[in-house]
């Protein structure tokens, strides 16, 4: 009997619905043969809600519907979730949450099943009562989204953190949920609460950051990823990648880091003709060398050469666009919506061509490629691409091995006089065929590279002529000085010369090194009264002469060094750095103490001294018995030698130590200055009488000398912080910084004097007239100088081009280029030692 | 014979010693014009210095040289406490006597020995004054402390070795020591020659393993650059191939001998495992 009054009640319910609404009434008449076979009861209750939704919100009722059919056909039942629909009514504005939480109920059920339904709404609830807006992102992120393919547990891991940081610091779920889903798939769930912490404290401050940091656009936040992502990085790999680029390439190529993010895909290697660009993060070692190698590879065997590109071009019926960075989209625009297609292909003949050769340079390198590639995962869609490929290498392996080609396909790639042009050739052959399916997703296309392959057309490249290459591995620089066009993302460093807004900087701070009356000097406060520069010639300077090689003269007093105190300081900095270098700074310490015995071992056959000399008082027993009348000197004396080395640390401060590192991480100068610190904490652990000078010049007549620390001066705080305050500015007149440096020796009673200089780049001045040869032959004389006057100058670099020039001015052994900038520090007091031995 | 003899025993041998008739010829594959370099120089009795890197074949030339000439060989490590009495000799107590001993350099001067210093930078600048007189026109050793002065033997040749590298330079030998002597320079022997020189030290080893072996040497001394201070040697080549005939698998004799005892350097050593396991093709 309840039935029938239930049926009258629908009947009632529906006609009410009808004149309110008939469009609607007709959508619930349509759904309503699916609800009624569970009971009348049910589809009572079912018809209430669709009139208590109705009421609250036309399209939110209407949505309720519509999603009522499919709902009911994974679940099975009707009541769970038109009560959970019924509850968005208990808020405001929740149309959208109820949309999103219609739209995702069949993948809730599917997937999570009754029970982690139930759980999956009761989160949202929760959130829609604190936060609508919350909620609604909940319901409408897709459940698979959510659950990342965990079931509840990934939900749970997701809104887990939210819940804490609601708490503490009252973040909400919209800000935070679609960079936590983000963050989770990249690096795990363990990564997303210490990332939203971050994020939660940045949002406190600044609103608009901490939204670009949770949309993961922020740069620290990136930065945040970057560093928990794991895999080969090549900031703290990037040594290592050089050395094997430099054993089997015969020289070093230029590393950078490219713009790749995590959420940007695959990360790969790319390379546009000069310079190599590296993600991050590469998934592996393993594939991370392979990337190496193979993109040199494609610099050496001629990807980028200009005659085989012209023909490429040609070949394409393309104008090969000169002179100029190329882009290499023109070929591809014919290929339209299949464009991705004939790249693989293309990309395939290329990378085999190339990869055949680097086998001929590295031994085993296809078997390891092949190791590497058959282990890899293969995409659904483009596996055949990849299946391909592999093969491809195979075929080639057996070619080497028995002479013979299987698939005369690939044949003209495997000799060594193809090119690039034969590679498209071949692609286009290939293409005409159509055996390979179209690629339309970008991860599938993504996917089919082999590791260690990738997109070889990614960047505006800039072709290479064969004799530049040549050139380049001997001498010349020249190849590399051309005038630069701006590629994509790169911009050439300033080389000591005056370049753009650093210039500015150093200027002022040129102002304040001489007047010495802006408030920096405040900063310096508490200096020790001694002024060297007024006992240092006046306000002019110490002269200098300078050689002039056109003339085969010197020029008297042409170079004017005027000796000054370093007017910045920045304690800060120098506590930061003594921290960062904690570790290294007592590894140091450890080596000198190890050291320490044989160095400070006691004067022997002294005439006094607190000690016999047995070995002395033998000698001088015997000699003594033979009838000779020995010296008595058979004493040892416990005392430190008399200062066996001085030393100066002389450090080139140009504006181009102020650049980025080109693989990111900072400022050249940060490595400048910890370098400067930790040898100066190594020196008073070794006791050798030291100094520690700049220099930088602006014209002959203005030669910067800034004595940071004197030979009898103690390391004290003012001194460190200094140290901190180091910065660059203006150019490089080595020559006379040497002269001056040499001349700060002739008071110092040490048998050994070194001068240790510290440099990144050639001698240049503003007012050399572009003849890079005259500043060049001058440091040359200035070191001949210091030989001559007993000082024994070495030069320490950071310029890997420098091996073309110091070999000239300091002569070979007498100077060291640093592979790698973030060397420096640790290996500053490392050279000193190996230098003192 | 004999010798063989003793080196089984372990017998103790004065430090000037002939070569003997039965002796084994000392293996030395020439790199260049050397030999015919020492030989003239050896006839002029005019010092030599060999100049090159560690573990490239200098001892080994000395060796082959001196039994070429059939001279004794007196070879002297030089070190930091090394001093002129070490080189010239020193007064001893024997009972209540006194007795002169004479030193390797003293004694090689008078029975015409090749004397070899080895390593002479390392020595104290005061005890290579010492060798100043004997390697002009004069040929004479001063002995200060007994007030006399030795003619050298007319056999007699002074060698010294020296290698030339960065960490050397405040330890340069003075130009007015240099320039007595005739430099002979050596480098790491060319590929051919080094990959015979493998498989004679190391026979057994296969020609193949050797091939790689001397293929991955050579590419590691690429890395010199990079703080390697000293580069993976023929000798420590030839120790990486008896490692490899005595059972041990190639990469791993060639981690032993070639990239553990030259740097500590994890990095570096990465990089050259990297190097040797593309040749051995692991």
């Amino acid at each position: 009997m309840a039935d029938t009054s239930k049926e009258q009640a629908i009947g009632e319910l529906l006609l009410q619905l009808s004149d309110a609404s008939p469009v609607a009434c007709r959508e619930v008449e349509q759904v309503l043969p699916v609800i009624r076979p569970h009971g009348a009861e049910v589809t009572f209750a079912w018809v209430m809600a669709c009139r208590t939704l109705l009421d609250y919100d036309r399209e939110a009722g209407r949505a309720f519907i519509r999603g009522s059919r499919e709902a009911e056909k994974v679940s099975e039942i009707v009541l769970q979730w038109t009560e959970q629909a019924l509850q968005f009514a208990l808020w405001r504005n929740t149309r959208r949450a109820l949309e999103g939480f219609m739209a995702n109920l069949p993948r809730a059920y599917g997937s999570l099943g009754h029970a982690g339904q139930r759980r999956w709404a009761e989160i949202g609830f929760l959130w829609c009562e604190r936060q609508v807006e919350s909620g609604c992102a909940y319901f409408t992120t897709p459940v698979v989204d959510l659950s990342g393919r965990q079931g509840i547990t990934g939900i749970e891991q997701v809104t887990q953190p939210a819940e804490e940081l609601f708490e503490t610091r009252k973040l909400l779920l919209a800000t935070y949920l679609a960079g936590a889903i983000r963050v989770r798939n990249l690096l795990g769930p363990r990564a997303i609460l210490p990332w939203a912490t971050r994020g939660a404290d940045i949002m406190q401050t600044a609103r608009a950051r901490g939204e670009a940091y949770f949309r993961l656009e922020s740069e620290e936040s990136l930065a945040l990823l970057l560093e928990q992502l794991p895999g080969f990085r090549l900031a703290e790999r990037n040594r290592l990648l050089s050395m094997l680029l430099d054993v089997w390439y015969g020289h070093g190529f230029e590393l950078k880091e490219s713009s790749w993010s995590p959420e940007k895909g695959r990360p790969f290697v790319e390379t546009d003709g000069r310079g190599m660009y590296f993600p991050a993060v590469m998934p592996g070692r393993d594939e991370a060398v392979l990337s190496a190698l193979h993109a040199a590879g494609h610099m050496r065997f001629g990807t980028f050469d200009r005659l085989a590109m012209k023909e490429l071009f040609g070949e394409a019926g393309v104008d090969f666009p000169e002179p100029g960075p190329v882009s290499w989209a023109p070929l591809y625009a014919r290929y339209s919506d299949d464009a991705l297609r004939f790249q693989l292909i293309f990309d395939l003949c290329e990378d085999l061509r190339v990869d055949c050769r680097i086998q001929q340079l590295v031994p085993n390198y296809l078997q390891r490629l092949l190791a590497a590639a058959r282990s890899g995962a293969r995409h659904p869609e483009t596996g055949v691409y990849y299946g391909l490929a592999v093969r491809s290498i195979e075929q080639s392996l057996a070619a080497a091995r028995n002479g013979g080609v299987r698939d005369d396909r690939f044949a003209p790639l495997l000799r060594s006089a193809a090119t690039v042009a034969d590679a498209w050739r071949i692609a286009a052959a290939i293409y005409s065929k159509d055996d390979l399916p179209r690629v339309s997703d970008l991860e599938a296309f993504h996917a089919a590279y082999l590791p260690g392959r990738g997109p070889n057309v990614t960047r505006l490249v800039h072709p290479q002529q064969r004799q530049d290459q040549r050139q380049q591995t001997q001498s010349g620089a020249e190849g590399e000085r051309e005038p630069q066009e701006q590629g994509e993302e790169e911009s050439e460093a300033p080389q000591n010369a005056e370049n753009g807004d650093q210039q500015d900087g150093g200027k002022q701070q040129e102002i304040t090194g001489i007047s010495e009356s802006s408030d920096a000097s405040a900063q310096a406060a508490g200096r020790s009264g001694e002024r060297r520069q007024t006992d240092a010639g006046g306000e002019k300077g110490v002269p200098y002469p300078e050689w002039d090689y056109r003339e085969s003269r010197y020029k008297r007093n042409w170079s004017w060094v005027q000796e000054k105190k370093l007017a910045e300081s920045n304690i800060t900095e120098t506590h930061r750095l003594m921290n960062q270098y904690a570790m290294a700074l007592k590894r140091l310490k450890k080596a000198i103490q190890a050291q320490k015995p044989t160095r400070l071992a006691p004067r022997l056959r002294q005439l006094d001294g607190e000690d016999m000399d047995l070995n002395a008082v033998v000698s001088y027993v015997v000699e003594k018995q033979a009838g000779r009348s020995p010296k008595p000197a058979i004493y040892r004396r416990r005392e430190m030698r008399q200062r066996e080395i001085a030393v100066t640390l002389l450090a080139d401060m140009s504006t181009s130590i102020m650049q980025h590192l080109p693989e990111g991480g900072g400022r050249l100068v940060d490595r400048v200055r910890a370098g400067v610190l930790l040898f100066a904490e190594s020196m008073e652990e070794v006791g050798d009488a030291y100094s520690i000078a700049g220099f930088c010049s602006k014209y002959r007549d203005h030669v910067s000398y800034y004595a940071i620390k004197d030979f009898d001066e103690p390391l004290s705080h003012e001194v460190r912080s200094q140290i901190g305050g180091m910065s660059g500015r203006l150019a490089t007149r080595m020559g006379a910084a040497i002269r001056h440096a040499t001349a700060g020796f002739e008071d110092i009673e040490s048998r050994r004097r070194l001068l240790l200089i510290l440099s990144d780049g050639r001698p240049e001045d503003y007012d050399d007239g572009g003849d890079r040869r005259y500043l060049h032959e001058d440091t040359r004389m200035a070191v001949k100088e210091a030989v001559a006057k007993g000082v024994h100058p070495f030069c320490i670099t950071v310029d890997t081009m420098a091996n073309q020039y110091l070999p000239q001015i300091f002569g070979r052994g007498h100077y060291l280029v640093l592979d790698h900038i973030n060397s420096l520090p640790n290996k500053l007091p490392e050279i000193y030692f190996r230098l003192r031995r | 014979m004999k010798t063989a003899v003793n080196r089984l025993r372990g017998i103790e041998r004065d430090i000037v010693q002939a070569p003997q008739p039965g002796d084994a010829v000392p293996y030395y594959e020439p790199q260049s014009n050397e030999i015919a370099v020492f030989e003239a120089a050896y006839k002029k009795r005019l010092p030599v210095m060999l100049k090159g890197p560690t573990g490239c074949g200098k001892t080994r030339f000395l060796e082959y040289m001196a039994f070429q000439l059939k001279r004794p060989l007196v070879t002297v490590s030089c070190h930091e406490d090394l001093t002129s009495s070490d080189l010239v000799g020193r007064f001893l107590l024997e009972g209540a006597e006194t007795v002169w001993q004479d030193g390797p350099l003293t004694r090689a001067v008078k029975v015409g020995a090749i004397c070899y210093l080895d390593e002479i930078v390392e020595a104290r600048t005061d005890s290579t004054v010492v060798i100043h007189s004997l390697t002009d026109h004069r040929r004479k050793l001063t002995i200060e402390k007994k007030g006399q002065e030795i003619e050298a033997h007319e056999d007699f040749m002074l060698v010294i070795s020296y290698n030339p590298g960065y960490q050397t330079v405040l330890k340069d030998l003075k130009p007015s020591t240099k320039q007595r002597f005739i430099a002979i320079h050596f480098d790491f022997p060319a590929e051919d020659i080094e990959r015979k020189i493998v498989i004679n030290e190391a026979p057994g080893i296969g020609p193949e393993t050797a091939y790689q072996l001397v293929a991955a040497g050579r590419k590691a001394r690429l890395l010199k650059d990079h703080g390697l201070e000293e580069a993976s040697s023929t000798r420590a080549l030839v120790y990486a191939a008896n490692m490899i005939n005595a059972g041990l698998d190639p990469v791993a004799a060639c981690q032993v001998a070639m990239v553990n005892p030259i740097t500590d350097d994890e990095e570096l050593a990465e990089a050259l495992m990297e190097v040797v396991q593309a040749h051995f093709g692991a």
